[in-house]
């Protein structure tokens, strides 16, 4: 395989950053129809449970805080950000914001209204879609995926703990992958002649199967049919699903040589498994397979994700960890590990060229946790990096009052990605300072 | 789906420590009398007198001068607001009202008129269980049956059947979420998502191709035939001492002709006495008697359940082998019995090699062995279902062979553990018996018309659809399936490549993943939305998705068929033969898993600070309370033993786990002993290390789990913004139990009155450790330093008035006490399961009836599930 310059120079770069690099080869640089520059991407990350935050006057506030100390430009950043500081001018924190109508809930609800900022308060009534797919209507478009929901849960699991950023025009959750190697199959896995005559047939089978329920819909009582017109709508997606399928059927999947990946990792262990999610996100993007990716790197809830620091030598669970109200030091520890996977990813899209800037330049990435304190959903943690094709500004920490809602970035989100929105749930205006 | 959530939703799951330092306040779990268990259960249209009569009164006295006519403070007016608390309009604000009291902050302190703790506390009590009714009305399916998915298990089990086909075709489907009562098959919860019919139809797809595509010449086998003393023969002298390994290179038979090689590498064994074979004892030769894990072999691999190490045995690596085919693995072997008259188990594995040492794989068989004569075992498995294909081409597949017997608790020298003589091994791949095989026969089924692919394919095809759908299908049916057939013809290249198309939009059909039950029989025409029975098909199905998780079989269709199965009698019969099939098993592991939530156990890290624990350990204590669920069921037991039984369901390794002594081999059943402080589902380590911290046990969550699992009683939710309990931290509250820390706690007056409900059930247990296992006196020797110290006082007050001593003292107290209450909750999570939805109000005459019945039968397990089937809700939609 011949090896492009830029390939050698990417690699050498992040090794003398210091990243640990599994990004496989890609024969060719250019995918998609359009042109790189115009490309708009989304990302949005979750992480559990809040983060540290040490009293403004303890001896441990740059060493273990989450919030840098200081406003604008001129921020100084706590140790747990070091990994990121290498783009601290493509990035900015934001604190202060929060969803209005969940700041009162209990704990360990996050995930599920993060990206959707519903009122889920006393029912799950209410659940409204998500922004990444509120964005994938427009992103979506042109790319083979509409959008990749991935978690290292998988699955939905259950309201109120969800396992998925991702909800659909309904408020229905929409089951997050959590495997690997099946991540890979469905984004660069060979396309076989066995799989390409399913496709072929896969759209009369899709009709007869909508049709036949569609029959058997009309004898069922009110209360069947209800929960019939879930399995209908799905099904009437998969039909749009295998039409886009057709159509992207005679443009060969990107080739991706997976031996520098090893597909069979999993959550157990939690730095490895980390850093091959982002590096498939990476991949999508790159190749252009997809546009818009949701990542929620665990649950809040007990099971193996919640494990995460006992699998890096801190002894507890996350959640343990997280409610530490004195000695913050394995805590900060974690989240300074989580936020070294968050910043590998922002550098390794922004080591990977497109166009005349950086993949990086047209992803923006959306990152935080919907708790600042574990029990306080005031107050979110967020990084927003990248967009600067899209009109994005960073270097510098952004502090809102505690009624700003979040939604009303994104809000702004929408509107620079190509959404043009007025309202996302109960947002009340847009937020400009992020915008050049 | 998540769109059905009731008002109060709360987490049981584990590590998340609940926040019930402070509790809304509901029924007293003591006090209830049967009258308030009905009142659960609800009456569906009470008048809202409760809020007339018990709520009004108290806003008007303590609310109603800021919130009323005169002022609204904070914008709350609470004389108009909607008394319907299910109007959702005002049943946000109420909830809200509700919390405030609760939390003491209104009225508030400086307020002239305050209320005494006990009009407060009945106020909250009252809007509770008016929040609590409602929600159950809420949710209300009327006490009809909605239409559900299949869940992942059933599915699985049910294409199994459906293809005779035994593999694990729902691994790639999203994780199942569960119901608030905790049931996977519970309609509500049960979505459906286009992720879900992708995965159906590529699922499908491939199952039928692999059986209907599969090719016209039956593919070479490969043999591996393995005589395992030739290990020795390289070694100069004869013997090598035990304790060693040996290997040699192995030379497959691919159609008789050796071809490819492999090594082969005998561990610890040593030649059998005749010289032609090779022994492996249980243990290593080397292991002193008492050394705690002598018997088990070492944890290992990647990926954590696998294991790797001292146990003698053999490993084949084998190169090149057919890992997606059934797999016949025949050996010759014979047993020598141990002291005791112990006998030998025979164990293998199939597995790969991951690279870097690593190993993945899986247990094939297990069969004591007892025969002292040379007897040929023979197993057949599929290789898919294995971890039998490396990640990569260049490294071997491998089988394992070992004995199993594991000395356990027992005393058992090396001279005297039972020995597995193994004369030799064959390993076949692409073991095909019959070519094609009876999977494709039985779709091709056989017909004069075979050649006439327009007729054959309608033969097919109905034969096909009757089985997927679970009953007669119309001609109509048959002819839209087989008009897709004609559409797809053209553009495939074989009449079985169409039919695999087709029949995949049989499989992705919603007659064949949801269990429905249209309103008129799909044979009929007429409209028709009332009440029904259902008929024989529909019963055949919810019979078998109920005991087997399963489709019918052909009994069942053929009885369907006739229209014998709506018969009592018949019915009863068939009850019996479901349970006596080992297919019965499905119910045991399904029910016993959502009922007790065993899917706690992996919730929970265990600390290795605390505790030296092997992770697989946790698969026995699943297993523990499946196979004991299972020995009350298959012997009709009474349903008492799930509070107290004089047995338990063990191996070696749980015997060792809970200190039982003389304990070896496998799961058996096992007498107690009164010293063991065994006994029911109460003290098996799923429940108990399911409700502890991984450190700790953890009392609330313990008598939560009691309220809620066994005597239906949940405890209601916690208000926002309560702070978690306090965790143990550091050396400086050693010897400060949680109990102590409860009661300090519970000091706390606006706290005190709900924990006082709950904690009292959780104390009884603390005997029992993090991990399940009996403490006493003030050191846990089987927690490590420096965490031994422990004060463990059990004594505990139920509300009642009840002392009870210890966990004894508090089973009998159940079975005495609450065994109606305990009676009506089993029959109701059965029903429930049966049922795959909530119940309902109009439900309560079936219950009534089947408790009866139970009582009047001695209450065996069996009784109740037959009863079950026989009731109102389970016949009709």
């Amino acid at each position: 395989m011949k090896r492009k310059s830029w390939h050698l120079e990417r690699r050498t770069l992040l090794k003398s950053m210091g990243v640990t690099m599994a990004l496989p080869w890609l024969e060719g640089m250019s995918w998609g129809s359009d042109k790189p520059q115009q490309r708009k991407r989304f990302f949005a990350g979750f992480f559990a449970y809040g983060v540290p935050m040490p009293a403004d006057d303890a001896p441990d506030r740059l060493k273990n805080g989450w919030f840098p100390v200081g406003f604008g430009k001129d921020y100084v950043a706590p140790e747990m950000h070091a990994s990121i500081m290498p783009v601290r001018d493509k990035i900015t924190f934001l604190s202060g914001l929060s969803h209005p109508s969940m700041r009162t809930t209990s704990a360990h609800k996050g995930a599920d209204y993060f990206l959707t900022g519903a009122d889920l308060l006393k029912t799950y009534d209410k659940q409204s879609i998500s922004i990444d797919q509120h964005l994938a209507q427009t992103l979506g478009k042109d790319t083979r995926f509409e959008s990749m929901v991935l978690s290292s849960f998988g699955g939905v699991n259950r309201p109120y703990r969800s396992s998925t950023l991702s909800f659909d025009r309904a408020g229905r959750p929409i089951p997050a992958l959590n495997n690997p190697a099946e991540i890979f199959r469905r984004m660069f896995g060979v396309t076989t002649a066995d799989e390409r005559n399913a496709l072929s047939s896969r759209g009369s089978v899709i009709d007869e199967i909508l049709s036949e329920a569609n029959d058997l819909n009309r004898r069922l009582s009110a209360l069947d049919q209800r929960k019939m017109d879930e399995y209908l709508s799905s099904v009437r997606e998969v039909e749009k699903m295998t039409e886009r399928a057709v159509e992207w059927q005679d443009t060969p999947k990107p080739k991706v040589n997976s031996d520098k990946l090893d597909l069979s990792l999993n959550v157990t262990s939690p730095r490895e498994y980390l850093t091959l999610m982002y590096d498939l996100i990476a991949l999508a993007f790159q190749t252009d397979t997809t546009r818009v990716a949701s990542f929620q790197t665990a649950c809040e809830e007990g099971g193996l994700t919640d494990r995460f620091p006992s699998a890096l030598g801190l002894g507890n669970s996350s959640h343990k960890l997280s409610h530490e109200k004195k000695d913050y030091d394995e805590v900060a520890k974690y989240i300074a590990f989580l936020n070294e996977m968050h910043a590998n990813f922002i550098q390794k899209l922004d080591s990977i060229q497109e166009g005349d800037g950086t993949l990086l330049d047209n992803t923006l990435c959306f990152y935080g946790c919907a708790t600042s304190k574990t029990h306080r959903a005031i107050n979110y943690p967020i990084i927003l990096s990248g967009g600067k094709h899209m009109g994005f500004t960073h270097g510098s920490h952004l502090n809102y009052s505690d009624d700003i809602p979040l939604s009303n970035l994104f809000v702004t989100i929408s509107n620079q990605l190509g959404t043009p929105t007025e309202r996302f749930a109960d947002s009340t205006a847009d937020i400009t300072e992020v915008l050049s | 789906m998540m769109t059905n959530e009731p008002l109060f939703v709360y987490s049981t799951r584990r590590l998340i420590l609940p926040t019930f330092a402070c509790m809304l306040g509901i029924v007293a779990p003591c006090f209830l009398s049967v009258s308030t268990v009905q009142a659960l259960e609800g009456d569906g249209d009470r008048p809202s007198l409760v809020f007339e009569q018990g709520i009004r009164p108290f806003l008007t006295k303590y609310c109603i001068d800021c919130h009323g006519p005169r002022q609204q403070k904070a914008n709350l007016r609470l004389d108009t607001l909607d008394a319907d608390l299910l109007n959702a309009n005002s049943s946000d604000t109420w909830q809200e009202v509700l919390d405030l009291i609760n939390l003491r902050e209104m009225p508030p302190k400086d307020a002239t008129n305050l209320p005494s703790n006990q009009a407060r506390q009945a106020a909250i009590d009252l809007l509770t269980s008016e929040f609590r009714r409602l929600v159950e009305l809420r949710r209300s399916t009327g006490g009809r049956n909605v239409l559900r998915r299949l869940t992942a298990y059933e599915y699985n089990n049910t294409l199994r059947d459906l293809l005779h086909l035994d593999l694990r075709f729902a691994s790639d489907l999203p994780p199942e979420g569960s119901a608030k009562e905790g049931f996977v098959n519970n309609s509500s919860v049960l979505g459906t998502s286009a992720l879900h019919i992708e995965y159906f139809e590529r699922i499908a797809r491939n199952a039928l191709s692999r059986i209907i595509l599969a090719p016209e010449e039956k593919p070479s086998s490969y043999v591996v035939r393995i005589e395992p003393e030739r290990a020795y023969k390289v070694i100069p002298n004869g013997q090598k001492p035990k304790g060693s390994s040996a290997s040699y290179q192995l030379q497959p038979l691919v159609d008789g002709k050796p071809q490819y090689k492999g090594l082969f590498k005998l561990v610890s064994g040593e030649v059998s006495p005749g010289g032609n074979g090779v022994l492996l004892a249980g243990n290593r030769p080397q292991d002193p008697i008492d050394s705690p894990f002598s018997a088990d072999r070492k944890i290992g691999g990647a990926l954590g359940d696998g294991r790797s190490g001292f146990q003698p045995e053999f490993i084949a690596e084998i190169y090149e082998i057919p890992h997606d085919s059934p797999v016949r693995v025949t050996i010759r072997a014979a047993a020598i019995a141990g002291k005791g008259n112990t006998s030998p188990r025979l164990s293998f594995e199939l597995g790969s090699f991951r690279g870097n040492g690593v190993s993945d794989q899986k247990e094939g068989g297990n069969i004591e062995i007892h025969s002292q004569d040379f007897r040929t075992y023979e197993f057949v498995v599929h290789g898919a279902n294995f971890p039998f294909q490396s990640n990569k081409p260049s490294r071997p597949s491998y089988f394992r062979i070992f004995n199993d017997f594991r000395r356990g608790t027992s005393n058992l020298s090396y001279e005297e553990l039972p020995k597995l003589v193994i004369d030799w091994v064959e390993i076949e791949s692409n073991y095909y018996p019959n070519w094609p095989t009876l999977q494709k026969r039985a779709i091709l089924i056989d017909s004069p018309n075979r050649e006439n692919e327009d007729v054959y394919v309608r033969e097919v095809l109905r034969d096909f659809m009757v089985r997927a759908y679970r009953r007669p299908v119309a001609e109509k049916e048959v002819e839209r399936k087989a008009a897709l057939f004609d559409k797809l013809r053209p553009t495939h290249a074989t009449f079985e490549k169409t039919l695999v198309s087709t029949l995949t939009a049989v499989l992705c059909s919603a007659n064949f993943l949801l269990i429905a039950e249209p309103v008129n029989d799909p044979m009929a025409d007429e409209e028709s939305f009332q009440q029904r029975h259902l008929n024989d098909y529909e019963l055949a199905s919810r019979l078998s998705y109920f005991l087997w998780s399963s489709m019918p079989d052909a009994t069942l269709f053929a009885l369907a068929e006739q229209g014998q199965l709506t018969d009592t009698t018949i019915l009863r019969s068939q009850v019996r033969r479901m349970l006596n099939d080992p297919k019965a098993m499905a119910f045991s592991k399904n029910f016993a898993t959502q009922w007790l939530d065993l899917a706690a156990i992996r919730q929970i890290a265990v600390n290795p600070e605390f505790f030296v624990f092997e992770e697989p350990t946790k698969d026995l204590f699943e297993q523990e309370s499946v196979l004991f669920l299972h020995h009350v069921l298959s012997n009709n037991l009474s349903i008492d033993n799930f509070i107290h039984s004089d047995f338990v369901v063990i191996n070696h390794k749980l015997a060792k786990h809970y200190r039982i002594p003389g304990i070896s081999g496998g799961f058996e059943v096992r007498d107690l002993n009164p010293e063991h402080n065994r006994g029911g589902l109460l003290t098996q380590a799923s429940m108990l290390f399911g409700n502890s911290t991984g450190s700790e046990s953890h009392p609330i969550l313990r008598g939560m789990w009691v309220l809620e699992r066994m005597l239906d009683m949940p405890p209601p939710p916690p208000p926002p913004n309560v702070p978690d309990l306090p965790e143990p931290k550091g050396e400086d509250e050693t010897g400060f139990s949680l109990k102590q820390r409860l009661v300090a706690h519970t000091t706390i007056q606006r706290c005190r009155d709900c924990h006082s409900r709950i904690d009292p059930w959780g104390v009884a247990f603390e005997n029992y450790n993090a991990l399940g296992q009996w403490r006493e006196g003030d050191i846990d020797p089987n927690v490590k330093p420096p965490h031994q110290n422990i004060q463990v006082d059990p004594t505990t007050k139920l509300r009642d008035g009840h002392t009870i001593q210890n966990l004894d003292a508090l089973k009998r107290y159940i079975l005495r006490e609450k065994k109606e209450q305990y009676r009506r909750a089993l029959v109701r999570k059965t029903l429930s399961y049966a049922l795959g939805r909530y119940l309902d109000f109009q439900d309560r005459p079936a219950i009534d009836s089947i408790c009866e019945t139970l009582a009047a039968n001695h209450d065996q397990f069996q009784i109740l599930l037959e009863h079950v089937v026989l009731s109102e809700p389970f016949l009709t939609k």
